[in-house]
């Protein structure tokens, strides 16, 4: 209990250190379905061990620790009452987070499912008449990809094809569950949203990877992105959340060289990293349970 | 291999992946077009009468119009639904970059030194 129950942060920061370095170094597909694995585990460890620091508290209640003294049981107090008290306000805090993030993912599902009202159910492309250069997927059953006019008229027939085959395999492997997932994590332990930005990277890289397949050639899919990123002169200000990181580059020099190999030992390594923090928690577990049981029996 | 050979993988598309495509090639212009000339808009080798069956699959739908313009056997994409998305998209752009913002969007912004380094490419590559 002295320090397993602490073993989730240390470990959420390793994890969100080495996730840039495993997302260039192994395939998207394989990098991107261990580190959301890793972070939905060690978010729910971390909020498990927050719970558990915070029921150190109940030892320190005073009825306990009268009834406690009654019986003779000298109280262990393997956990300062401060940090308990702090453990229980940063539990409450993350919860209202990831309601907020949940609140927020149902809000986007409600404005696709509006985009989709008009079009026959069983059409895969949605057409928006609009100038503006956007392309997307929209998840669902069945799922549908959504392009404006102005992006396909930007794109040559070779590249409309990579743009229709990446969005396919956004839907195909259902990539806005691993999103979903690893920004639900990042909302209930925010040391693990470099993670997050990790995994929506390399979903993109999945479906570049999985449309050169299709349409066969790299070069025409890094073209194809190269010609949609400039056609959006003026990207919006929600763009800006990866204006910066230089992702469309990143992804285009990606698709000019070969594609990454799969690493198993490295992947392996990740989930083992995913999994420390479960076996900290649990073992945190036992200890709270030993003592509470020595004040409460 | 199979995968290789490019008319090979033109014909493992299915109808609903070229009925997107044909879609696709209709609005990518102004004009309407008939099937032999959508035919040359699609990428890889396509048979005129598989150009004609997803026409007509597009037309039942309500997705495509025939006779465009007084172009006759020419076609045009129907624009009413598409109107409606398009401004029910803005609508949710616009309202800040809470829903569509989480989304996988195709491409994201350029700084200025990234957008030579494109532009480069496109000039550079065969296309």
């Amino acid at each position: 209990m002295r320090f397993d129950v602490y073993t989730p942060l240390p470990l959420s920061v390793l994890l969100a250190l080495i996730s840039p370095a495993i997302g260039s170094r192994v395939a998207p597909a394989l990098a991107a379905r261990v580190l959301t694995a890793a972070a939905v585990v060690t978010a729910a460890a971390t909020c498990w061990s927050l719970f558990l620091l915070a029921a150190t508290l109940v030892g320190d209640a005073p009825p306990i620790v009268a009834e406690a003294r009654q019986d003779g049981h000298r109280l262990a107090e393997p956990v300062p009452e401060v940090i308990g008290i702090a453990a229980g306000v940063a539990l409450a805090v993350l919860l209202v987070s990831v309601q907020g993030a949940v609140r927020a993912d149902r809000r986007t599902r409600r404005a696709l499912r509006r985009l989709c009202e008009g079009h026959p159910a069983d059409t895969e492309l949605i057409v928006a008449a609009s100038p503006e250069p956007q392309a997307f997927a929209i998840p669902g059953t069945p799922g549908r990809i959504l392009v404006t006019a102005g992006m396909l008229s930007a794109l040559q027939p070779a590249e409309r094809r990579v743009l229709l085959a990446h969005e396919r395999a956004h839907l195909a492997h259902r990539h806005a569950l691993l999103v979903t997932a690893t920004t639900l994590a990042a909302a209930a332990n925010p040391l693990l949203r470099p993670v997050r930005g990790t995994v929506a990277f390399l979903v993109e890289r999945w479906a570049d990877e999985r449309a050169a397949d299709a349409v066969g050639d790299r070069a025409t899919t890094a073209r194809a992105l190269a010609r949609a990123a400039l056609s959006a002169e003026h990207p919006r200000p929600a763009c800006a959340l990866g204006f910066t990181d230089r992702a469309v580059t990143r992804r285009i020099a990606a698709l000019q060289t070969t594609p990454p190999p799969h690493l198993w030992p490295l992947a392996a390594a990740v989930l083992a990293l995913g999994a420390l923090p479960v076996l900290g928690a649990a073992d945190a577990t036992d200890d709270l349970f030993r003592m509470l049981a020595g004040v409460l029996v | 291999m199979a995968g290789t050979d490019p008319r090979a993988r033109a014909e493992r598309r299915s109808a609903g992946e070229l009925e997107s495509e044909v879609l696709a090639a209709l609005w990518a212009t102004d004009r309407p077009l008939t099937p032999a000339e959508i035919q040359a808009e699609i990428d890889g080798p396509l048979a005129y009468n598989t150009v004609h069956t997803i026409l007509k699959r597009l037309y039942d739908k309500g997705l495509v119009l025939r006779d465009a313009d007084g172009r006759r056997g020419a076609y045009r994409p129907a624009k009413n639904a598409a109107e409606l998305t398009a401004e029910a998209m803005h609508e949710a752009l616009d309202r800040g970059p809470d829903p569509i913002a989480a989304l996988q969007q195709f491409v994201t912004g350029l700084r200025p030194e990234e957008e030579k380094a494109l532009r480069d490419l496109l000039a550079g590559g065969a296309g």
